[in-house]
């Protein structure tokens, strides 16, 4: 299984959440923000939500990608270095940071309402213990043989 | 959109809501909460990455083997099937949970979380989180770890950081193994793998290690004191969550 897999499962979650906490009918758009450096390939995300969102408040709901570029600044000399460069373009100073180009982020989602629309609402985001999966498949005895 | 005429005015009884939330926000909260859980014991967490076969498990059979009179150490293990590592630990004479995912192909802070259910904390010193072997996936999920640290084989090619970017940035430290293999190789020059690393930014630091015929451990073990030392020098008192979170 690809990451961009787990990446839509949690998507998808969450938007159903969103959907739920609103009384939406349905979900039309879901537009997220993936960064060049965030390891997560357009296409794959792209694939995998038309698979997993079938039978989901989002079954019918399209999928927006904003591509973000990435941008450094340099921690030696402070000079912002165009895109596509991680080390510094003044200087050649390689210890950088990134301002842009890491994000994966969920921007917002278009809901077809079923009555009359209110005061939209963000549900919280879960605690752990109720995130715990079946799948986690723990085995093995954590004492010494 | 429309849908009378294609024009730009949504239909009234659609709603667009602002999220600019993670994706991975459900994992990040239950990241930090499992770095609450190893702050509150002391306990320094190092999440080991790698291709498969780049040394993982016998770089911690020789660090236990180096460092188990000193330090209390425990593992966790990730893979897609058998409990092989595990044993491969526990024949040291350490505590090691076995992680098996099934099909996915990194672990994930939920799945981290289960296993601490299964692994007393109280009283360790180090866990070690072996990662599935993988140099894509396991990069972009926080399992609440304080150090990540990522090996690279010589038996690997040299330009590797410049081919998975993602995982030797998220490093805190890159750990090229096995070079007691360097006198037979012709292809591989550490020089090399420096300069792609480098090249990456950020300025992660690269260590030598050899783990199994003629071990070289120092820079490693080195490493990891002193990590142990600013572990047990950090406040007890763990950041909340939510701070953890905006950080």
């Amino acid at each position: 299984m690809m990451h961009e897999l787990s990446i839509c499962q949690a998507l998808l979650i969450r938007v159903a959440e969103i959907a739920a906490v609103n009384g939406a009918a349905a979900v039309e758009r879901v537009t997220i923000e993936i960064g060049a450096l965030a390891g997560v390939d357009p296409a794959l995300l792209t694939a995998a939500f038309a698979v997993m969102r079938a039978g989901s408040c989002a079954a019918t709901a399209a999928l927006r990608i904003e591509s973000t570029g990435v941008r450094i600044e340099c921690l030696a000399c402070g000079t912002e270095s165009p895109p596509k460069r991680l080390i510094c373009t003044q200087c050649g100073g390689y210890r950088t940071r990134v301002v842009a180009g890491e994000d994966l982020r969920l921007r917002d989602v278009e809901l077809r309402l079923a009555g009359l629309p209110e005061l939209a609402q963000l549900p919280p985001v879960p605690e752990p213990s109720g995130l715990l999966r079946r799948r986690a498949r723990a085995s093995g005895p954590g004492a010494t043989a | 959109m429309c849908n009378t005429c294609g024009c730009a005015m949504k239909p009234a009884d659609t709603v667009t809501i602002d999220v600019l939330q993670g994706l991975l926000a459900a994992n990040d909260r239950a990241a930090a909460h499992n770095r609450e859980h190893f702050d509150r014991h002391r306990v320094l967490v190092v999440n080991l990455m790698s291709s498969p076969g780049a040394g993982k498990t016998a770089l911690l059979e020789a660090t236990i083997v180096a460092l188990r009179e000193r330090y209390r150490i425990a593992v966790i293990e990730g893979d897609l099937e058998t409990d092989n590592d595990a044993a491969r630990i526990r024949a040291h004479g350490v505590p090691a949970l076995q992680i098996t995912t099934g099909s996915a192909c990194h672990l994930d802070a939920q799945l981290v979380h289960a296993a601490l259910h299964e692994l007393p904390l109280a009283g360790l010193d180090l866990l070690f989180i072996e990662n599935v072997g993988n140099l894509v996936c396991p990069a972009g999920f926080d399992l609440g770890q304080h150090r990540n640290v990522t090996l690279l084989s010589v038996t690997e090619g040299d330009d590797k950081p410049a081919k998975y970017p993602v995982i030797f940035r998220a490093s805190d430290l890159v750990v090229l193994s096995k070079t007691d293999l360097l006198d037979v190789l012709d292809d591989f020059d550490p020089a090399r793998a420096a300069t792609a690393l480098r090249a990456l930014g950020g300025g992660v630091p690269m260590i030598h290690t050899a783990a199994r015929r003629a071990p070289a451990l120092g820079e490693w073990l080195h490493w990891l004191e002193c990590e142990l030392r600013a572990r047990r020098a950090a406040p007890l008192r763990a950041p909340r969550v939510d701070a953890m979170m905006e950080a």
